[in-house]
């Protein structure tokens, strides 16, 4: 299955899963949860990071983060 | 009523919810800052006067997301929460959300509503929603979640009156919520909370349950509660992230169409303000541009313009001092009041301006949303020193002055990465070291110019200031192998949107920043240059009058003047001093380093300060302290060994001492504020002895190389 960070900038998916590790209860209080669409917006300028928006709010993760959030189709 | 007899207020909410701003009305300057107890997490109480004529205490607990928590800051909350005896358990808590955020701030709101704490809830920022011609409707909200419900804005000052008048209401009547919970509890859950619950006399079951999610780190339990936890859910096979996703979408769900009803918003925003700045402030190229500009200002501000208030502050004791040596006796007292305590006070208020401008500054990026981004941007390159992206900010704010740059790195929430900022930070050259980098820096390399346009000297400079940022980022390699964690590093941060910042808020955080200095570091400095004084100004015996008369017969056989007489006393003096007995003393373990005693002496008193090493040669060479560079320098080239025709200021000696200075924490402040933002002295002497040892070996390497 795909995840967000195989997401290229501008592309959006919906959340379908996310991996159960330390992250999850973060990713949770962020906002990200199944169904929840997310947008890759654009990467950190050396790399390392991504800014993601969602419906309402923006987030910044590391690729490792955003390689727990499994998603759907890209939109 | 609590148990500390007062009415409690909790302020509550997620980060970036206003929740400060809305402290900072109420309370107004009634404000105190202190450390929650065992933890460097700031506890800002303030008091607010009732109807009834009681005052009600307010804390601003930390920003929090929910009651699984990620952060030392949230893990203090969740303690207050879960502790029925906690001193700080609020009587009735004040919810702020962000009503442009309304779905995720409910989550937090219905957990603390399930652990049965009377609330009171603020939908702020509510001028956003109505611009956008969206509108309100508060009464499904209520009826969700059967707590009152108000509609503010506290930038724009709305609806602020209503707000006290229902806190005043609700502290006369506080209503439990028996209600039915928001979220029930599976059968495991029950279980579980139900055992704990009777085990433990908790009164209510959602409490029996986070308690029994976090067991391992709640303060308040004992060893043997603890036992009896873990042992049952053993038994019961309670999986506890499993229960915290499951218990968060169904809540998630259970509210999704209370918020639609709530906001019935006209248009699904497209492109937002806050993206179009993002596109250029978070851009590949011109982001980084941004922050280099940003920076160059803020160290301009501290470097350059805090200069001017330092003089005055400066001149102004000086004058003082010497006003005072006028009018008060010739005793030992006198001399305590103005070269100990007024010079001590002096050395603590010569501080302020750079605390309080480099404060005005991150607070504005703090408070607009900018400092996220800096954390965005940099997070992979200081994430390889063990680092956080704010860190950024207190390294370059380091090339100023070290303190200022440490206070400011309460913002970093992994403790790990903010100790090594800390410890860190002080090896980036500040604006003390600069004059005696002035002073030795001809000494050392000569005043030439290579390639036809480079001055030699000025390269020489810039190489000292690179050696200390390659110092500071070795080190931080360093401390990132040894120290251990607990807390497991993550970047996972919300990018708010842009605000203009509320100058309230900004004032009422620089007025902190300068208080917390003055108070919390100010005790201990004094206190060491009371120290430094005494050492100076006694010795063993009758030392220093025998050195005062040696001194007199010496003008007098030389024919010396009035100033160069008293010049000659206190080079006397001082030598005869118990500090310069230890600055004897220490020579055999500072001569590998081609340093003789009298440097002995100057890197004694200069751990009050850096720059005193300059008047400290000056003294020593019996010039007078107030003798500009050029003369000090003079002296200190006509110095020979004893005994020999060696000039004492080699090239090797000079360049050893400068690389000394670059590393040693010759600074007795930024010790002080180490131990204030740390809580233990054990940090301050950790970089106390490492930037020594540092120091040590740099100076001896160069020195060995050179000489």
């Amino acid at each position: 299955m795909a995840t967000l960070a195989s997401l290229k900038p501008g592309e959006s998916a919906f959340v379908t899963l996310l991996a159960e590790g330390s992250y999850t209860c973060k990713l949770l209080n962020l906002g990200i949860l199944p169904k929840t669409k997310v947008t890759m917006v654009r990467k950190s300028p050396f790399g390392g990071s991504f800014y993601i928006k969602l419906e309402r709010h923006q987030l910044a993760m590391r690729i490792d983060e955003a390689k727990t959030i499994y998603i759907d189709k890209v939109i | 009523m609590s148990k500390t007899g007062s009415f409690n207020i909790a302020l509550l909410g997620n980060p970036n919810s206003g929740k400060s701003s809305l402290f900072n009305f109420l309370t107004g300057m009634r404000q105190d800052v202190s450390n929650f107890p065992g933890v460097t997490v700031d506890k800002k109480k303030g008091s607010f006067t009732l109807k009834n004529g009681k005052e009600a205490s307010i804390i601003d607990f930390p920003g929090t997301y929910s009651v699984y928590p990620n952060s030392t800051e949230e893990k203090l909350v969740i303690n207050v929460l879960t502790d029925q005896n906690n001193r700080n358990r609020p009587d009735l808590v004040v919810y702020v959300a962000d009503i442009t955020q309304l779905e995720r701030h409910l989550l937090f709101a219905t957990q603390i509503i399930d652990m049965g704490f009377p609330m009171l809830f603020v939908l702020n920022m509510i001028d956003l929603v109505e611009k956008t011609g969206s509108t309100i409707n508060v009464s499904v909200l209520e009826e969700y979640l059967h707590v009152p419900v108000i509609c503010v804005s506290v930038r724009n000052h709305q609806n602020l009156d209503e707000l006290k008048l229902k806190i005043n209401e609700l502290s006369e009547n506080t209503l439990t919520p028996d209600e039915k919970p928001l979220y029930e509890l599976t059968d495991i859950e029950s279980f579980v909370a139900s055992r704990v619950k009777k085990h433990l006399d908790t009164e209510n079951m959602y409490v029996a349950k986070i308690t029994a999610h976090h067991y391992k780190w709640l303060k308040f339990l004992k060893d043997s509660q603890r036992a009896y936890i873990s042992d049952i859910i053993i038994r019961s096979g309670f999986n506890d992230l499993k229960i915290q996703v499951q218990e968060t979408m169904q809540r998630y769900d259970s509210y999704s169409d209370v918020v639609k009803k709530t906001i019935l918003s006209q248009s699904k925003s497209s492109k937002t303000v806050t993206d179009t700045i993002d596109e250029w402030i978070t851009h590949r190229f011109f982001g980084l541009v941004f922050f280099f500009l940003i920076m160059l200002f803020v160290f301009q501000s501290i470097y350059a313009w805090a200069a001017y208030p330092m003089d005055w502050i400066e001149s102004g004791f000086a004058a003082s001092g010497a006003w005072m040596s006028e009018i008060l006796p010739d005793v030992w007292w006198a001399d305590l009041i103005i070269n100990g305590l007024l010079a001590g006070l002096g050395g603590v208020l010569v501080f302020v301006p750079q605390i309080a401008i480099l404060f005005f500054l991150v607070s504005i990026l703090e408070e607009s949303g900018y400092m996220s981004r800096v954390v965005f941007m940099f997070d992979s390159i200081m994430q390889k020193f063990g680092m956080n992206g704010r860190s950024m900010v207190a390294l370059i704010s380091s090339g100023a002055c070290a303190i200022p740059a440490i206070m400011s790195t309460r913002t970093i929430s992994n403790p790990k990465e903010r100790l090594i900022t800390i410890l860190v930070s002080p090896l980036v050259s500040c604006s003390a070291r600069l004059p005696v980098y002035a002073v030795l820096i001809g000494f050392a390399v000569p005043d030439i110019k290579v390639f036809g346009f480079l001055n030699l000297q000025g390269l020489a400079f810039m190489g000292l200031y690179l050696l200390g940022i390659v110092g500071a980022l070795g080190s931080s390699l360093f401390f990132k192998k040894i120290l251990k964690s607990d807390s497991g590093s993550f970047l996972m941060i919300e990018l708010p949107d842009y605000k203009p910042p509320i100058w309230k808020n900004v004032l009422i955080s620089v007025k902190e920043k300068v208080f917390a200095f003055v108070y919390g570091a100010g005790k201990i400095i004094i206190f060491i240059s009371v120290v430094l004084w005494f050492l100076a100004s006694f010795g063993p015996g009758d030392a220093l009058k025998n050195a005062e008369l040696k001194a007199n017969e010496v003008s007098m056989a030389d024919h010396l003047s009035e100033e160069e007489k008293n010049n000659l006393i206190a080079a006397y003096k001082i030598e005869a001093s118990y500090i310069g007995h230890m600055g004897k003393w220490i020579e055999p373990a500072i001569d590998p380093l081609g340093f003789d005693w009298k440097i002995g002496i100057a890197l004694l008193t200069s751990f009050a300060a850096r720059e005193v090493f300059v008047g400290t040669m000056a003294t020593i060479y019996s010039i007078g302290s107030d003798n500009d560079e050029k003369t000090i320098r003079q002296k200190m080239a006509a110095e020979v060994r004893p005994g020999t025709d060696i000039k004492m200021y080699t090239p090797a000696t000079s360049m050893a001492l400068l690389v000394f200075y670059v590393f040693a924490m010759q600074c007795m402040s930024t010790l002080a504020i180490v131990k204030r933002e740390t809580n233990t002295w054990k940090w301050p002497i950790v970089q106390f002895l490492f930037m020594s040892a540092m120091a040590y070996v740099g100076a001896f390497v160069v020195y060995q190389l050179m000489g």
